[in-house]
């Protein structure tokens, strides 16, 4: 028992020693926000005829994005006529470029092939490998390649053809009979046979992809980012990989009035299409590829492609289409939504001038953070003398488990600062400061327990480890509120709330595994020496021999020792 | 250690919550309607991040600089304290930017004047333009969205840990802090930034936090009276007064930060940035710290008395020596002998004859072996 203990602790403590050195070795550090070092601004100024609504979509899917890549603090607003994107911590302006990356531009693609990345972090692979263009599809044999796509499907409305109620392209037909119900998704076990490929190594790390394509393919078509001319290798928002060919069209070949819809009890997908040449004919040219898995469409899917994601690859389900388009398939009720806004915005895009980025400096500056830093680690030190006032020796366990606690933090928001842009601002950093006092709570929690116990007449050495076992569950119960908050807003929300949530969730966590593995080690090793019980440890008394035995004890209390 | 001071350290107050929870009630009651009003009439001062305002742009040359451009702003009488400054380089030439409240035609057209007199360049190379929130409505949408989710799953959490009462205390508990934190920055206008949001958030959070852990030890009473008959009150007040020290050291422990960054922070190093912030978070820190005690126990005290299992002691409170025997042995003293013990009064200075016998009239230590 006591060496399983000692272990613990000693394991606790050079773990999270280890994990702040790596870090320090590393060359791993806070990076700071937008009001304490500033970053990079984007400046995006729009071109062309557009209206406000349809920048209102683009400023709220440029911040669906520059969401999505980390857990900074972006600042997205509208200055006039532009859209000015404010990036904390970035300092490179390329970078910051390739962050906010070409902006609304919704293309079609033809899938070419498609696959899962495996859930191995360094390699993934396109699986399920069809031809590459080029190569030879025999060397390929081994491989399973049945891709029956996505778990979309498009349907036309070619039923209904009386032509005279307005013309094409410009109702919502009815589309009963020929809407197909949504294909049985077939996904080829994708670890067998992909090194056989070997053009099967994709490399991804959080934003971009690299294939090492074979000698036999035609290397210099293929483009890791979104260019419509070249074909690309484009990460799906459903976690696939879609190796696609060059953009035959884009978001424009629809109409305005994308919706989602209930149809037959799913959720649908309802799009008109443009008439004309740059319209349905192009729509149409394309789907009759796909329709018929041609050489440039063999997977007959089309992928439906927003700034460089695949947002949906809906498999064509007939060659010609005339006024409007279907997708169907598993969608929950905010994913048909979420494309609906996405086809509407593609069809009356905002289109933005090249971009230009500027440094940015802070707002608030070094002298807030210096105040912030000073005065807080005053109040924290406030806290502990008040802690030694109250609780003598065992405060020392408190100093430890914030010294624990706090390299724990220091690590993961330095190593996070690092790999997804993680940047403190000053609310981030006062709100740290003031979750020490929040968390100084569990072991409050436990001494008065453990207090509770020796008032009781119980000796510290019996009592510190069932006072744990009860302040735990107290100190479970409420941080599990904690967590669900934060776990919570992180999925829920954007922005600075998304933050907040961070940093509760990172602090209660911290919270909880230095209660288990750093304080109930600490303090049931500390109740077995004789520097505990032999000292005055709480200044309190067992209660029952005052009062029932020792009866005048009740007024002289000092320095009676708890046994 | 002796007197008040060291019954509150000891855990052996005996103070009657639960008699005097109109106390709590009103006086809540007292400010949630001030800060309603306040809220309906006055509203909140919303900043240039939720309401949007005007930015210009300059060439930071020649005499303009980061300070004469704040002192042009403070000419204009513009609120400096929620402008944002910045400078924008990499660029050809290094510019400023300057975001503030909306103003109206005429101040923007003086301020625009200044820059330009200043900059020594044409009126035309300043810019001027409205800018949006950056905190926009679908952030606020999106917000409330989770925060709504937050509050079922907690609730659901609570019912299932505890019980459903609590969890509709704890909320309710939870909304009065809130509701004050807010009204405390409508009555005094402050202004609302971004971080006076993640404040309140806070403020939530540790309310729950706060009132959960009291809950956990009334929870725990509970089953320790279960098998006597005790009614409710008696145990939420025996649970105030083991759980007291604790509350009070984890609100001591929490609010010195924030202190800190209030007097120090924002007081002595003037970082104005931390002054809302920690304003907002010590007030909140105070009320979660009383509504923990003053309005979520009696508010679970006053649902639970109405159960079937306590309908018959509504009323019944045993208090000061009573509570204290309660506290140890784990049942209320009977009838005749709490008639006896109550009047000789004052908890502390029990006499020993009454604490022999609440001892030995029911030994408790078997019973909290088996329990704990």
């Amino acid at each position: 028992m006591r060496r399983k203990l000692l272990f613990t602790l000693i394991a606790t403590v050079f773990i999270s020693i280890a994990a702040m050195a790596g870090n320090l070795i590393a060359g791993n550090k806070p990076s700071l926000g937008l009001d304490l070092q500033g970053g990079a601004s984007v400046t995006l100024e729009p071109k062309g005829n557009y209206d406000t609504a349809a920048l209102d979509v683009a400023v709220e899917i440029i911040r669906a994005r520059v969401d999505s890549i980390g857990v900074a603090e972006p600042e997205i607003i509208r200055q006039g006529s532009t859209v000015v994107i404010n990036l904390p911590g970035v300092k490179d302006q390329q970078r910051a470029l390739e962050i906010v990356g070409r902006t609304g531009e919704v293309l079609l693609r033809p899938v070419l092939q498609s696959g899962f990345k495996n859930t191995d972090a360094t390699t993934t692979t396109v699986a399920g490998q069809t031809t590459l263009p080029g190569a030879t599809s025999s060397t390929l044999a081994g491989a399973s390649t049945t891709v029956a796509g996505a778990t979309t499907t498009v349907a036309a409305s070619t039923t209904s053809q009386p032509a005279s109620s307005g013309g094409l392209g410009s109702s919502r037909r009815p589309m009963s009979a020929a809407t197909t119900t949504t294909t049985p998704v077939v996904i080829p076990t994708t670890e067998a046979p992909s090194t056989t490929l070997g053009s099967s190594e994709v490399v991804a790390t959080t934003t971009t992809v690299a294939v090492a394509v074979p000698p036999s393919t035609p290397q210099q078509d293929i483009s890791m980012t979104n260019e419509p001319s070249k074909q690309a290798i484009l990460e799906g928002r459903d976690g696939r990989v879609y190796f696609t060919g060059p953009s035959q069209a884009d978001g424009q070949v629809f109409a305005n009035d994308a919706a989602a819809q209930i149809n037959n009890g799913s959720w649908v997908v309802a799009v008109g299409l443009r008439s004309g040449a740059s319209g349905e004919a192009k729509w149409n040219a394309l789907a009759a590829q796909c329709f018929q898995k041609a050489a440039t469409c063999p997977s007959g899917q089309i992928a439906i492609v927003l700034d460089g994601v695949v947002i949906s690859a809906p498999v064509v389900q007939t060659a010609n289409f005339s006024g409007s388009v279907q997708i169907s398939g598993d969608f929950k009720e905010a994913e048909a939504k979420d494309l609906a806004k996405i086809l509407e915005f593609g069809a009356v895009p905002v289109r933005f001038d090249s971009p230009t980025a500027q440094t940015v400096s802070a707002t608030l500056g070094k002298d807030s953070l210096n105040a912030a830093l000073i005065s807080g680690l005053v109040g924290v030190l406030l806290v502990l003398l008040f802690l030694f006032f109250y609780y003598r020796r065992l405060a020392i366990v408190v100093v430890g488990g914030l010294a624990i606690s706090g390299m724990l933090q220091w690590s993961a928001i330095s190593w996070l600062s690092q790999r997804n842009g993680l940047a403190l601002s000053l609310s981030g950093i006062t709100g740290i400061i003031v979750s020490i006092g929040v968390t100084v709570d569990s072991y409050v929690v436990f001494f008065e327990k453990l207090k509770d116990d020796v008032l009781g007449g119980k000796t510290l050495r019996n009592s510190a480890s069932r006072s744990f076992d009860a302040a735990w569950r107290t100190i479970v119960a409420a941080d599990t509120v904690s967590l669900i908050g934060a776990v919570v807003l992180w999925f829920l929300t954007v922005g600075s709330v998304r933050g907040f949530a961070f940093f509760l969730g990172l602090s209660t966590f911290c919270d909880i595994l230095v209660a288990f593995f750093f304080t109930r080690p600490t303090v049931i090793l500390m109740a077995r020496s004789k520097w505990m019980n032999g000292a005055n440890m709480f200044g309190v008394h067992a209660r029952h021999k005052d009062e029932g035995i020792e009866v005048s004890a009740g007024s002289s209390t000092e320095g009676v020792v708890a046994r | 250690m002796s007197g008040r001071w060291g019954r509150l350290y000891n855990g052996e107050t005996t103070i009657d919550f639960v008699g005097r929870r109109w106390w709590g009630f009103i006086a809540s009651g007292i400010v949630v309607v001030a800060t309603l009003f306040s809220l309906l009439f006055q509203g909140l001062n919303l900043g240039i991040d939720f309401e949007g305002g005007v930015a210009w742009e300059a060439p930071l040359k020649n005499e303009l600089t980061i300070d004469s451009a704040t002192k042009i702003l403070e000419d204009n009488n513009i609120e400096t304290r929620s402008a944002k400054i910045q400078t924008l380089g990499g660029g050809s030439s290094e510019r400023i930017r300057i975001q503030a409240d909306d103003q109206s035609a005429e101040v923007r057209s003086a301020v625009q004047k200044s820059l330009s007199e200043k900059a020594k360049v044409e009126v035309a190379e300043v810019s001027v333009s409205s800018v949006s929130s950056s905190w926009g409505r679908s952030i606020t949408i999106k917000a409330i969205r989770a925060l709504l989710v937050f509050f079922l799953l907690v609730s659901l959490y609570i019912a299932w840990r505890f019980e459903w009462k609590m969890a509709i205390a704890a909320i309710l508990a939870m909304v009065h802090d809130v509701v004050i934190s807010v009204g405390v920055y409508s009555l005094l206008g402050f202004e609302v930034t971004p971080a006076t949001v993640i404040a309140f958030l806070t403020i939530l959070g540790f309310s729950l936090y706060d009132t959960i852990v009291v809950f956990d030890k009334v929870h725990d009473n509970t089953g320790r009276f279960g098998a006597s008959r005790v009614s409710y009150d008696d145990i939420v007040n025996v649970s105030m007064n083991q759980v007291l020290m604790r509350s009070l050291n984890t609100s001591f422990a929490a609010i010195l930060p924030v202190l800190s960054l209030l007097v120090l922070g924002a007081g002595v190093f003037g970082a104005v940035a931390l002054q809302e912030f920690s304003l907002a978070l010590f007030v909140g820190l105070l009320t979660g710290a009383y509504s923990s005690i003053f309005i979520a126990t009696p508010l679970l005290a006053i649902f639970k008395s109405r159960e079937p299992k306590f309908r018959a002691l509504i009323g019944q409170r045993s208090l000061k020596a009573d509570m204290t025997t309660l506290m140890r042995t784990g049942s209320s003293v009977s009838r005749k002998q709490s008639a006896r013990i109550g009047t000789d009064g004052v908890g502390s200075t029990t006499t020993p004859i009454d604490a022999v016998t609440a001892v030995l009239s029911h030994p408790p230590r078997p019973r909290k072996k088996t329990r704990r």
